[in-house]
This record gives C-alpha cells, structure tokens and sequence, in this order.
C-alpha cells in the first residue's frame, strides 16, 4: 500500500510539474480555439442577419417587378446594392432591377445594373448571366466589339451554348456569316436536347445559309 | 393534393412549375435528409440522400399532375419507363440542388416574411383579409400540420428567390428579335409538284409470300402482352362506410355534442357613442376624452332616450354616428375589438353601459336587440350528421383495420372472401387487362408488380395489401391469366399487306420523284408545276414543316430555283421558288407575339444553363439503376 501511494503521489507530482511546465501554453491554445470558433459563429450568424434584411427587400422587389414599377423598382436594388452588396440578393436584385428598367426603355439604367453584377456581383453564375444579357444590350447598340470581348470570358461549360449562341448574333450582325454559322453549329450541339434553344438555333442558321448540324439521337 | 402550394406562386408561374413542382417531394429540411451510406438511395445531392420513398412520392405527385393536366388522354403507361422515371428524378435532383444552393446562400426566409406571405396569400383571405379558419381548414384538407407546411413554404420561397431572379428577368437582344420578324414574313413564290404514294399503289406489285415473310421475320411486333382479370377488394374510407349503419342513439348523441356545428350564434346589436383617444396619446388627450365622455355617460343614464341625438351629436364613430350611433347585428367572435364585445354581450336589453376603454378611445354601449341564438331541429340536420357519423366512424375503422386487412389476405392467400366477410367488403372485379392499361382502383405500380409477379398468377395467391393512393388500400387476386401470346397470321395479315404496299408506294414515288426533280432543274420549260402561291414562315398555308424547310431554306440568290426531297408523311415534294420579296409593311402582332417568345425561350434557356451551373458545385451522384432494380419479394 505504502508503496503504490508513493508512486501515485510521484505520478501526481511529474503532473504537476508538467501542468507547470505547459498549462499556460495549453490555457492559451484552448481560449485561442474557442475565440477562433466564437468569431465564426459570430461571422455567420452576421452573414445570416444580413442575408436576411437582404431577403426582405428582395420579397418587396419581386413584387414591384410583377407590377414594372420603374422608380420603385431602381429604390429598391438601389438600397438592396447600397447596403448588402456582398450578400446573394445583390445581383439577384440588380438582373431584376435591369429587366424592369429595360422594360421601361431606359437602356442605360438597365446596362449600368449589369454591369454591376458583372463587376461586382459576388456569384459568378450570375456574372455569367449578367454577361451574355448584356453583350445582348451592346450588339443592339452596335458596339459589337465589347460585345465580343463579354462573350470571350471564362465560363462553366454549362454556359456554353447561351455564350456561343450570342457569339454568333453579334458575328451575324457584323455581316461574318461563316463565322456565325460555326458559332450556331457549335451552340447548338453543345445545347440540351430537351431545349428549344435548339429550334431557335436552327431557325438561324438557316437564315445565315447553314443547317443544323445531324445529332445522333442518344440511345 | 397540395394544389394550394402550387397556385401559391407570385410571378408568372408556368415557368417555375416545371421546375418546382413537385414541391411536397423536396423533404424536410436538410438536416431531414438521411444521412449519407443508404445502398438503396437513387441520387446523392449535397451530402444527403435521395431515398425510394422520395422517389415514389415524386413520381405519384407527378402522375396526379399529369393526370389532372391531361384528363382522358391520361395514359400511365406512358410513365411506367426508364425514360420517364430517369426524368422524374432529375426533376427531384434538381429542386433539392436548387433548394441546396439557396441554403449555401444564406437564403432563407425569416420567420416574419413567412408570416408576411401566409397573410397576404390571397387563397387564405376573404374580402382581402386573412382569414384563419380558411387557412387551418387549407392546412387540414390537406393532412399538413402548420410546422410542416411553414417549413414547405420557407423551403419554397429561397428556391423561387434564387430562381426568379434569373427565370423572370430574361429579355431577347432587338437586333435578333427583328432578325426573326424578318425571317417570319419573308414571303416566298412558289409552285409544287406532290407526288403522293397513293398514285403508285396500283403499280405495286408484292410476291405473293411477302406478308408471311414479314410475320415470321417480325413475330415480336404481334406479340400481345400478358393479361388478366382480377378481383380485387378496396380498403376505404368510402367502402367501409357503406357497410356502417347509422346508430340513432348515437347520430342524436353526437348532435346533442356539437350542436355549436349546427346552431346559429346568439347576435346583438348596439348604439354606442365613440370619444376619441387613441391608445398612446398623451395622457391630458386621455383625460380630456374621458372627462367628455363622463358628462355624456351623466346625461345618459338619466334619459336613455337621448341615446340617439347625442350619438349623432358627440360620436366620432364615421359609420355609426349618423345613424344615431345603430350597428349591426354582430355575433360574440370578434367583429369588434375585445373589451367592447365584452360588455355588449354583458348587457341588458335597454341598458347603457359604463364607459369602455379600448384603443379607439371611449365608448358607451347600449344593448338595442337580441337574436338569441338558435339551433337547426335534428330532423332538418339528420342526413347530414349522419354522412358525418359515418364517415368518422368510417376513418377510424379505417385506421383500426389497415392491419387486420393485411394480416387475413396474407395469413388467408386462397381467397379475399375471408377478408370481404371480415370488412363487409364487397369483391369487385375488373376485366381483362394489360399491365399497361390498368384500371383506376389498381393503377399503382407496387400492385400491378404483385398482381403480374410469380406469386398470384401461378400459385393463385392474393397480392398483399398496398396503399395504391392515400387512403385507399388494396389487395387483389388473379381470376383469370392469358399468357403472352402471338397474334395468329390470318388476323394479321390484312394488316401487314396494306403496310408493305405503302411501303413499296413510297420507295416508287420517290424513285419517281428524284428524276421528275433532276428534270426539272435541268429545264425552266418543265410541265407538271401547280400555280404559283406566295408563303411564309409565319403564313405556310398548309405547306408542312418538311416542305417549308426546303422551301425556305433554299438559296435565292439564284432564281428561280427548284428543290425538292421526300416527305415524312410519305410522298416526294418538288418545290420551283420564283420570287423572294419582304412585305411593305411588318405586321406589329407578329413582333409581339415573337418578343414574348424569344424572350421565354432565352429565359429557358438561361435557367438551364444557371441551374447546370449550380449543379456542378451540388455533389450529385445519380443511381437510377436503383429505381429499376425489382422489388425484393
């Protein structure tokens, strides 16, 4: 008995000697990991919050939309913009916002919303919609070169097809037929066969003395 | 089921129903969603699990879809397919990688603009106010708790959020809009010569084995699949209730129980003077309001008669005050506010009450008249409480027997007499039918893959119970099996003579039609031409779409120019364009109608390529070949 309590009492002083030794390194690491853990959750929970005041503009925006209000519409992603730009709604808002003023004839209001989104906007899906929108709005106004230099952007393959589809537009009303037949060709097999992008493809290159390219019907 | 989530949606829906609905099938929540390791799951989007049942419910809600959308034309068979049901678990995959990229967004909807949609619903309002009773009663026709369908609702509002901003936004460049305008009216001259291959029947000539040539080559095309006649019981509260009959202790019991279902509720009307002070004022407004409304009171009770004149004189009520302070006739159920119900309903006839307080201000009531509340006599209500009687009796001896039922057709394979006796059922039976073509009672495909399986056709067993719809359960058993057979030759052969004549028709015309073509391009002086027509694509004037496409996308540079090909319905066409020409003036309908539908189609197809975009980032496995796999037993 004797024995084992000395060597308990040997085994509680090196714990000592060690908790001496690191308990303030292994205090401090532990309050660093819970600060660390505190600020993310306070990161998050700021994010969510934001998100939703965010939310609650959108809704009203949404329906504003429904009703083409044009002044109320630009108030509102205008605030929306101005204050959450980092969150989600922000771009959501500013392609509302464009569709409405585009609506409404206002051109410029409707590309300046684009442009942000393609600037600013924090969600590169909707960078990449914004993109092709707004190479749109510029081959209407002729300036196809800018309009080019949109469609030459980095994009998920997904967007191929909305991307060459407008490629060949702009080649199109540049009078380079043979270069937008390739694009249309192009888009059209690198679109979904369930899509009626396809019909509208083939539509065009007809007009532009092509055809549709033969697809085999997958099996 | 659930059609009041579908007419939910704001915006212009038909859009964001292709995509969104089935909304029920998107489950609770993601911390819902099973967690990852199920063998049996169809897909895997962002961690969680696609299990069967959400599978199965998907694809019901759809088919109910389908069958509401289609009516008559309804035909299940052409939804019982790999093809089809690889495209309901797309659908599925998509809503919750939708559902699941809102969430990675930080989109969700905040318990206050949940409250804010479920007000302003207009399917829940009655003269533009929301109404609780119609919600509950919403919720309840439906068999959702309020949890469950705030938590849909909530689920439905961050997918539309994150989809509308895209789906309803999309617009289609001018430049491509007159493009089309232009391609639509382009008007085209044009002759043709259609050589149909009825001219060429007479010159076919078929050896005279060619029918039983083609029989024996193509015998799966004259197979006819198993059929069979069946008996079946249905498990209902519709059939159960048939056999219940009204106790009469019992129906007069349950209407001396609720006979608030069946009365009118006491009303009273009142004259009541109203002295401003609203809620919140300051407190000397208050004070003042009172001091006033205390004289009046004084006068009052000691002439009531005066009621009237001074209500007209001092009231500040806008609708009452002319009236000499007259309201309605109102029930005890809040037409007004709380305190003021109260004490009208506390009053006696004649009596002026003491002043009430309430947010308006200060009011004095006077109780003018009473309709005493009545109740229907039985005998006026008795059909109605006893359907009522029954039919909850019905449900819970539905829910009571669901076991039971299963038990006795199982425990008792031989026959469904046991279980009809049991139930007070009634066997029916349905006629001989394909698997394809089922009738309504046992459309589901749990029971057709029992009742066409091994176990009833060849062992004669019942199928076990299965719910084929909500409520409705259903056990059936083979009376009669007609295995796969092959159509005999003698009935088919008229059939097949008159198919290998069209056959050697159409190879004629064409033969026919290649050279008349040649000729006909060789030489301007060709005879055989119809007069001219001028078309376009937006007016063919009856050309069909193969025609038009060789006939619009034939050169004009040079004219006249002569094309030709065959037909899909059969017959070669040859067309002589001679003149191209754009009309004088467009016409302003066509634009319009061609903006609405290059822009929905841009916004399709914009969608698309977003929602693709969000599904490489959802971690998607697919497993459709667990949907095929057949059933355990």
């Amino acid at each position: 008995m004797a024995a084992l309590d000395l060597e308990e009492q040997e085994q509680l002083a090196e714990l000592k000697a060690w908790w001496n030794r690191y308990g303030n390194l292994v205090l401090t690491a532990f309050i660093l990991i819970m600060l660390v853990f505190a600020g993310f959750n306070a990161w998050r929970y700021y994010q969510r919050s934001q998100a939703a005041a965010a939310f609650a503009i959108y809704d009203e925006l949404q329906n504003v939309t429904a009703a083409r209000d044009k002044a109320k519409s630009a108030e509102l992603a205008g605030q929306l913009l101005e204050r959450f730009p980092r969150t989600s709604f922000a771009p959501l808002a500013a392609l509302m916002n464009a569709k409405v003023q585009l609506d409404a004839g206002d051109n410029k209001a409707a590309k300046a919303q684009l442009q942000w989104v393609v600037d600013s906007g924090k969600d590169d899906d909707l960078r990449n919609v914004a993109r092709v929108r707004l190479a749109g709005m510029l081959l209407d106004e002729k300036m196809y070169d800018d309009a080019l230099k949109l469609m030459d952007a980095a994009h998920p393959a997904s967007f191929d097809a909305l991307f060459l589809d407008r490629k060949g537009d702009i080649l199109f009303a540049q009078g380079k037929n043979a270069d937008a037949r390739a694009a249309w060709q192009d888009a059209f097999l690198k679109a979904d066969e369930k899509n009626n992008l396809r019909q509208v493809l083939t539509l065009k290159l007809e007009l532009a003395g092509g055809s549709a390219p033969v697809v085999k019907a997958r099996s | 089921m659930f059609e009041f989530i579908r007419t939910h949606q704001r915006l212009m829906q038909f859009l964001l129903l292709l995509i969104i609905v089935p909304a029920f099938a998107i489950g609770f929540g993601m911390q819902g969603w099973n967690p990852a390791g199920d063998p049996n799951a169809v897909a895997k989007v962002c961690g969680g699990t696609v299990s069967m049942q959400d599978f199965e419910r998907a694809q019901q809600e759809y088919l109910q879809n389908m069958r509401q959308q289609l009516g008559a034309n309804f035909r299940p068979e052409f939804f019982d397919n790999p093809e089809a049901r690889g495209a309901i678990l797309d659908r599925l995959v998509n809503q919750r990688a939708l559902a699941c990229a809102a969430l990675k967004r930080n989109i969700v909807a905040s318990d206050d603009l949940l409250r804010q949609n479920i007000l302003h619903d207009k399917q829940f309002q009655i003269d533009g106010k929301f109404s609780n009773e119609l919600y509950q009663g919403a919720l309840a026709n439906n068999g959702m708790s309020s949890s469950a369908y705030e938590t849909l609702l909530r689920q439905q509002l961050a997918m539309q959020a994150l989809s509308s901003g895209v789906l309803m936004t999309a617009s289609s460049p001018q430049t491509v809009q007159a493009l089309f305008a232009r391609a639509q009216e382009e008007q085209r001259e044009v002759q043709e010569l259609v050589l149909k291959p009825e001219l060429y029947t007479a010159q076919v000539k078929l050896a005279p084995d060619a029918a039983q040539k083609y029989y024996d080559a193509n015998q799966k095309e004259f197979q006819v699949p198993p059929q069979l006649r069946a008996e079946y019981l249905v498990l209902s509260v519709d059939t159960l209730s048939a056999s219940i009959a009204p106790d009469a202790a019992e129906v007069r019991k349950y209407y001396d129980q609720n006979q608030n279902r069946y009365g009118v509720p006491e009303e009273r009307q009142a004259r009541h003077i109203l002295i401003p002070a609203a809620a919140g004022a300051p407190a000397a407004e208050i004070a003042a309001a009172r001091t006033k409304a205390e004289g009046i009171l004084t006068q009052l009770k000691a002439d009531p008669n005066k009621f009237p004149q001074l209500a007209k004189e001092f009231s500040k009520d806008p609708g009452s005050a002319e009236k000499g302070g007259e309201l309605d006739f109102a029930a005890h159920n809040g037409t007004f506010v709380k305190p003021f119900e109260d004490k009208l309903f506390a009053l006696k006839q004649g009596e002026v009450s003491d002043l009430v307080q309430t947010d308006y201000g200060f009011h004095i009531i006077q109780l003018m008249a009473v309709k005493p509340s009545s109740v229907k006599p039985f005998e006026q209500v008795r059909a109605e409480i006893e359907a009522d009687w029954k039919k909850q009796r019905a449900q819970k001896l539905y829910a009571d027997s669901i076991d039971g039922f299963a038990d006795i057709v199982y425990t008792q394979p031989d026959s469904l007499k046991p279980a009809a006796d049991k139930y007070k059922l009634t066997v029916q039976s349905a006629p001989l039918f394909a698997r394809g073509a089922p009738p309504k009672d046992l459309n589901n495909p749990n029971l057709l893959t029992k009742l066409f399986g091994d176990e009833a056709v060849k062992n004669k067993r019942n199928t076990e119970a299965v719910e084929v719809a909500p409520g409705m359960m259903v056990s059936a058993r083979v009376a009669e099996y007609k295995p796969q057979s092959v159509r005999p030759f003698a009935e088919a052969q008229a059939g097949i003579t008159a198919m290998l004549t069209q056959r050697e028709a159409r190879a004629l015309a064409k033969k026919d039609g290649e050279a008349k073509l040649k000729a006909a391009k060789a030489s301007p002086d060709f005879v055989g031409f119809g007069a001219a027509r001028t078309l376009s694509r937006a007016k063919p004037e009856g050309t069909g779409q193969d025609g038009m496409r060789m006939i619009m996308g034939a050169p004009k540079d040079k004219l006249p120019a002569v094309v030709g090909g065959e037909l899909a319905e059969g017959g070669y066409a040859i067309y002589r364009i001679n003149k191209v020409s754009q009309p004088d003036k467009p016409d302003p309908a066509l634009a319009a109608s061609l903006k609405t539908t290059l822009e929905r189609s841009q916004a399709e197809s914009d969608f698309n390529a977003y929602l693709a975009a969000l599904k490489l980032t959802a971690k998607i496995e697919l497993h459709p070949e667990n949907i095929e796999k057949k059933p355990a037993n």
